[in-house]
């Protein structure tokens, strides 16, 4: 299924790609008078997004257990951890400290605003699954709901940086496409486990990325 | 026929070839059996066909076969010989021939152009064998989700005659090495056509995970065949596989099971399987072809919400499933339908025992009304929570009756219950009416409104409505209206009372009563005014000064008042005049009118807005009373007093109770109670009523206006104990009597009705504490009491008492509610004078008596007295001086005065001018006058005397004798006084009346002495004052430079000879054991004092 998914979403981007670039020309005609009329400081919004992201991470792994509680065993078993169950329309937060490091911070804020992106989605998937898995428990939904809030949240903060860092913000792209609306309850408790594991390894990426861009831009 | 078996034969060989093709090899099979068989007969019959044997399929045609000799061709002809000759020629050796009639039937095979012998079999239809056709499987599908196999198949009934039954016999097998699961019969009939047949069967292993083959036989039981029967062979396997991904799968998904179940969960995979797991329980490994796994799970158990996962780990992945274990829905409990408008119905029910699934599996209800054919579906709420059963249903005009069937179905299975409803007679429950308002018809009856949606356009309404009066009482009426299609009704409610404030509320139902709806609001309501109904309860007094009529009212009880009184009318009419006093505001309820003492009626009239009440009225004068009426007494029952009266025809109107406090000044009336004339009895209670306060009751009785007092009454609600002591004085005290006089309590401070007073007394001085609680129940012997219950005595007389004695006299006054405080008073009586005269006299008598006496007897022995105490010459036996001397210091019993033993060295003599304080030792005398002439008992006396010490050494009387001693021995007195305190006598005090200066003690020497000596008198002059000093010159005689000792007093003064001058003790021991008791005691004691200073 994910492979599917993942195939899909290359050609819709592909697709989404060309039709693009004339409006965003016309975009960046437009925009270069405004932002030097009013140049932000990248402080403040650097400042507002780490925030958030320290916020988010407090409640990552209450939010994972949470989840994982409701899903019965082996997931609700104590140290459950399932590293092999993978989603390919996720990317992962993994990356080696050599190759995070020697990135160029649009780069950075590039891959960040792209994985909360897909979470976002993701978790709205994952929401829609558990109402129907688990529909008389309102914690995990709400909990579930919180987390895609405050990823959309941490997504428009970390918009304002790249503006105030005059990098061009990726447009919104489908990360999910086409979901296969017969997935078993099993492959949704599993891309939910995923979901959930990843927003968290996400958002501890996203602290680091932030504190990097902190220090580069003192308030 | 023969033609017709001839024709047919080749036609059938061609149909059947046509149609079974597949069953040549059979054919074949069985022909080559016949051959093997014939050869044997053959054999034996030297190349004649030999075994026939012959079968069917269809039982039309037999198929029959010999044996041959092998290795040539021939043509034979078989021939059945008992028929027309029918013989049928074969190249092979085998035929076909038409089935025979039963019985036996001669057959020969002739082989043609062959010189073998012909053969003859008899052929009978119990010898022939009915092997059906192998059957073919045409077709095998898969339901993979629901794991079920179909087969379909043709029994090819039309190549049997007549109608037989089949048993087929289906074979599945399974995994590549043809593992048998299940073999099954199933039962046809075969009815001359072709029938398709279809047969179904569920797999417990999901179909996906392994290759399911299947094969089937069949047998043929014809009941009109005698033969063999037997099975065909199998059919051809046929089977089913699933073409899997290359990603592994568990299967089946999301399946749904009930509870209990065994349930088979596989797993297809390329990676080997390391553990299986169903919850948290793991599971052993059924291995199926190739790395697929299967497990299997008995009786499972309900699953949590969001199913129970089934879990394959191998090293690298995790592959899984989720099982949901739950119920069928239950049969939908407790449906019941009504309408609340009368345009839709409301159907609700109870779920009963929850299924355990939830989200896609929840149950879902469907409502279906059979008369109408029209259902609605039930969609459950957003919120889980807030789950309610219920559905509804649009009525459909006109009609009445309805049947419900309430459908509920999950996964597992569906259930339902079903009601039929008239929904118009028994299902209505109507909403709660709304815009509820209240108003004004007139002072007693109001209009209500209220709008009730809902289509009653058909019906009455039934509607309550409850009317609570002043918040207390409560009424219900029932009232019927009209029914209308969403709209307002209006009623009116009368026989309410004016100017009262009413709560109302309403429900309503259907005429046809179901169900009451809630009630609506509460609205309040104050009905509008009308006149007073009464006049306000009057009553008169005269003020103090006669001259003025006060007229008294009660505010109108709003019952009476119908409104609010704005004022009050008074006037006072008589034949000749009328005065009035109107506009009289309604906080006043008094009015005064100077009048005559004419008859007038006053009549008092209460007005509010709406108009005047009736009038009051009541004459000024009272009728006057025949009789003197007496004062009762009366006592209540705490919260008020009970009074009552003999029927008096003659009171027409009403009788009248007033009261007052008796103790308040004016005129008396504090309230008063109307009561009717035919009543002979009434309780007056009042909130002013205080217990222990006397009120005054007047009890009147009216007639034509005019009120005659018929008693009066004085009463307490309740008796307290008096708050006072009565007053009383001591009027008259004697010897033995005390008069008491006592005042009486005032009213205010008796509280009660005096029924009398407690007197004690008893003995008893003021400040001791013997006589403090005093009363009865303190139960003092001594203390004497008495009950006055004549509450008029006011004095009273206690007689026998002692004279000069302090007395104690309580008094306290009781009424019925408890005995009050005490007063109490000391009283002396007075002293006895007689016993007092008689008490002085008897003493000087005796004591004159005595003292005659004595100078008698002194007078008639004066000779002997001089003789003994006053000698002219002195004897020396006389000395006790010498006779101590002797005892103490030498022991012999020579009477001389050799004083050498005994030799002084030092007397101290300290000297202290300290009067010496009273002493009482009565012992030192008597002795002394007892035994006079007792040497040997003298000692005690001696240390007596020894033992006064001269306290004043400047009376020191200057002793010749002492000059002559010459040698002088150092006199010191010292300190021992404190000594001989305890020996000095108090009487003597008494007794010597010169002796009143200077040392004291000393004078009881000179009584002592005159008992034996007659100079007493005379020495008693010279010894006033300091006598011991005297004595002084003796002990410079005893002392050793001057042994002789020649004074004549030497019989005192040797007394205070100690053995050792330095001694500051006396020096005489008791040594003697004739010592008497006294010296004993005197001793010790004296020890006592002095060895104090030593220690």
């Amino acid at each position: 299924m994910n492979e599917l998914i993942h195939r899909q979403d290359q050609e819709f981007g592909a697709d989404l790609w060309f039709p693009l670039p004339a409006p965003l020309c016309l975009l960046t005609l437009l925009l270069p008078p405004l932002s030097s009329a009013a140049p932000i400081s990248p402080a403040k919004p650097i400042s507002q997004a780490y925030s958030l992201a320290l916020y988010m991470q407090k409640n990552t792994s209450t939010l994972l257990q949470t989840y994982l509680q409701y899903q019965g065993s082996p997931f609700s078993d104590p140290g459950f951890s399932a590293p092999e169950l993978q989603l390919s329309s996720l990317p992962s937060a993994a990356v080696s400290f050599k190759i995070w490091h020697a990135l160029e911070d649009a780069e950075r804020l590039s891959r960040a605003q792209g994985a909360f992106l897909a979470l976002t989605q993701h978790l709205q998937l994952v929401g829609d699954d558990q109402t129907d898995l688990n529909p008389d428990s309102p914690i995990l939904l709400a909990q579930l709901r919180a987390a895609r809030l405050r990823a959309q949240g941490l997504l428009g903060n970390m918009a304002a940086i790249m503006t105030a860092l005059g990098l061009p913000i990726p447009p919104e792209e489908d990360t999910l496409g086409l979901v296969r609306f017969g997935a078993s309850a099993f492959e949704r408790k599993c891309r939910g486990y995923v979901v959930t594991r990843e927003y968290g390894h996400w958002t501890d990426r996203a602290v680091r990325d932030l504190a990097l861009l902190k220090a580069k831009y003192p308030e | 026929m023969d033609i017709y078996f001839c024709l047919r034969q080749p036609l059938e060989m061609v149909d059947s070839k046509r149609m079974k093709t597949s069953s040549n090899f059979q054919w074949l099979l069985s022909s080559f059996i016949l051959l093997c068989l014939m050869n044997q007969v053959n054999s034996q019959k030297k190349g004649a066909p030999h075994d026939l044997k012959c079968i069917t399929n269809n039982l039309k045609v037999w198929d029959c076969s010999w044996k041959a000799p092998s290795g040539r061709d021939t043509l034979y002809e078989v021939c059945i010989e008992n028929r027309f000759n029918s013989c049928y020629r074969s190249e092979k050796t085998n035929t076909k021939i038409p089935a025979l009639l039963p019985g036996d039937h001669e057959i020969s095979i002739n082989p043609i152009h062959n010189h073998s012998s012909i053969s003859k079999f008899i052929l009978n239809e119990e010898n022939i064998s009915l092997i059906p056709d192998t059957p073919e499987i045409l077709n095998l599908t898969a339901d993979f989700s629901t794991s079920a196999l179909h087969i379909k198949w043709n029994d090819k009934g039309s190549a049997f005659p007549h109608h037989s039954n089949v048993t087929w016999q289906i074979e599945i097998l399974r995994k590549k090495k043809m593992e048998i699961v299940t073999l099954m019969t199933h039962n046809t009939t075969l009815n001359g056509k072709d029938t398709l047949h279809h047969w179904s069967w569920t797999s417990d292993m999901p179909l996906e995970c392994v290759t399911h083959y299947v094969r089937m036989r069949c047998y043929i039981d014809d009941l009109h065949f005698s033969g063999h029967k037997e099975w065909s062979d199998w059919s051809p396997v046929k089977n089913i596989s699933w073409s899997p991904d290359y990603q592994p799968k568990v299967f089946p998904e999301d399946k749904v099971v009930l509870v209990g179940s065994d349930v088979t969960v596989c797993c297809v995979i390329q990676e080997k399987v390391i553990l299986a797991q169903f919850g948290k329980e793991k599971c052993s490994l059924i291995h199926l072809d190739g790395e697929n796994v299967a497990i299997k799970i008995y009786n499972i158990s309900v699953s949590p919400t969001s199913g129970t996962n089934v879990v394959f780990t191998t090293d690298t992945n995790l592959v899984g499933t989720v099982i949901f274990a739950g119920y069928p829905p239950d049969i939908p409990q407790k449906l019941n339908c009504e309408t609340r408008d009368l345009k839709e119905i409301i159907c609700t029910w109870n779920p009963g025992r929850p299924t355990g699934l939830l989200g896609p599996h929840n149950t879902s209800y469907t409502l279906f009304e059979s008369f109408s054919g029209k259902n609605v579906t039930f969609k459950r709420a957003e919120d889980p929570a807030d789950i309610s059963y219920q559905l509804f249903f649009q009525m459909i005009p006109n009609w009445e009756i309805y049947n419900f069937t309430l459908n509920a179905r999950n996964p597992l299975g569906q259930s339902e219950s079903t009601i039929l409803v008239n929904i118009t007679k028994r299902a209505v429950y109507p909403h709660t009416p709304t815009s509820f308002k209240v108003k004004d018809t007139n002072s007693t009856a109001v209009s209500l409104s209220w709008y009730l949606q809902g289509n009653f356009a058909k019906m009455h309404l039934l509607c309550q409505v409850e009317i609570t009066k002043s918040n207390s009482v409560q009424e219900l009426r029932n009232v019927t209206v009209k029914g209308v299609e969403d709209s307002s009704y209006f009623v009116v409610v009368g026989k309410l009372s004016p100017y009262t404030n009413y709560t109302f509320r309403i429900r309503c139902s259907t005429e046809t009563f179901w169900k009451w709806s809630s009630w609506t609001i509460e609205k309040q309501h104050l009905t509008t005014e009308a006149i007073p109904s009464k006049g306000p309860d009057t009553w008169r007094e005269w003020s103090s000064d006669g001259k003025n009529l006060i007229i008294y009212w009660k505010p109108l009880p709003i019952n009476e008042a119908n409104g609010r009184i704005l004022s009050y009318n008074v006037s006072c009419s008589s034949d000749e005049e009328t005065q009035s006093l109107s506009e009289i505001p309604d906080r006043q309820h008094k009015a005064e009118i100077q009048l005559d003492k004419n008859d007038y009626i006053i009549s008092v009239v209460a007005k509010n807005s709406v108009g005047s009440s009736p009038p009051s009225k009541i004459a000024s004068m009272e009728i006057p009373n025949e009789d003197d009426l007496k004062i009762e007494q009366a006592v209540g029952m705490g919260n008020g007093i009970f009074l009552s009266w003999n029927y008096d025809p003659n009171m027409t109107c009403d009788y009248v109770i007033k009261w007052c406090n008796s103790s308040r000044p004016g005129p008396c009336l504090m309230d008063w109670k109307k009561v009717p004339s035919n009543s002979t009895e009434a309780v007056i209670e009042s909130d002013q009523f205080r217990p222990g306060v006397r009120y005054n009751f007047f009890l009147y009785g009216c007639r034509n206006q005019g009120y005659q007092l018929l008693r009066s009454i004085m009463g307490y609600i309740e008796e307290l104990a008096p708050i006072v002591a009565p007053n009383f004085t001591v009027e008259d005290t004697s010897a033995d009597s005390i008069l008491v006089k006592w005042e009486d309590i005032p009213v205010e401070e008796l509280r009660g009705f005096l029924r009398g007073y407690l007197f004690y007394f008893g003995k008893g001085e003021r400040g001791t504490s013997k006589m403090r609680g005093l009363g009865p129940e303190t139960g003092h012997s001594d203390i004497k009491v008495k009950n006055i219950t004549d509450i008029s005595q006011k004095t009273l007389k206690i007689a026998d008492l002692q004279g000069k004695t302090s007395y104690r006299l309580v008094l306290r006054a009781y009424t019925d509610g408890g005995i009050g405080p005490e007063k109490s008073m000391y009283v002396v009586t007075k002293e006895n004078s007689v016993g007092l005269i008689i008490a002085i006299l008897i003493p000087v008598a005796v004591a004159v008596i005595v003292g005659v006496v004595t100078s008698i007897l002194c007078y008639r022995k004066r000779e002997w007295i001089k003789e003994t105490f006053y000698p002219d010459i002195p004897n020396p036996e006389n000395c006790k001086a010498l006779q101590f001397q002797k005892s103490v210091c030498e022991g012999n019993s020579a009477l001389t005065l050799e004083m050498n033993p005994c030799t002084p060295n030092n007397v101290e003599v300290l000297e202290t001018r300290t009067v010496v304080p009273k002493i009482e030792d009565t012992e030192i005398v008597s002795p002394v006058a007892e035994h006079p002439e007792d040497s040997s008992e003298a000692e005690p006396e001696n240390h007596v005397v020894v033992s006064y010490c001269p306290p004043i050494i400047e009376e020191e009387i200057p002793n010749p004798v002492a000059d002559e001693a010459g040698g002088t021995s150092q006199v010191i007195y010292i300190d021992v006084q404190s000594m001989y305190q305890p020996q000095a006598k108090p009487e003597e005090q008494e007794n010597d009346p010169v002796g009143g200066s200077g040392y004291k003690p000393q004078m009881h020497l000179p009584v002592s002495s005159p008992v034996e000596d007659g100079t007493a008198e005379d020495d008693l002059d010279d010894t006033a004052g300091y006598r011991p000093q005297a004595n002084v010159s003796t002990w410079h005689l005893v002392s050793p430079d001057s042994p002789r000792s020649t004074d004549s007093n030497s019989e005192v003064v040797s007394f205070g000879s100690p053995c050792s001058i330095n001694s500051r003790q006396f020096l005489l021991p008791p040594k003697d054991e004739d010592s008497p008791k006294s010296t004993g005691g005197g001793w010790s004691f004296t020890n006592f004092f002095q060895n104090k200073p030593n220690d």
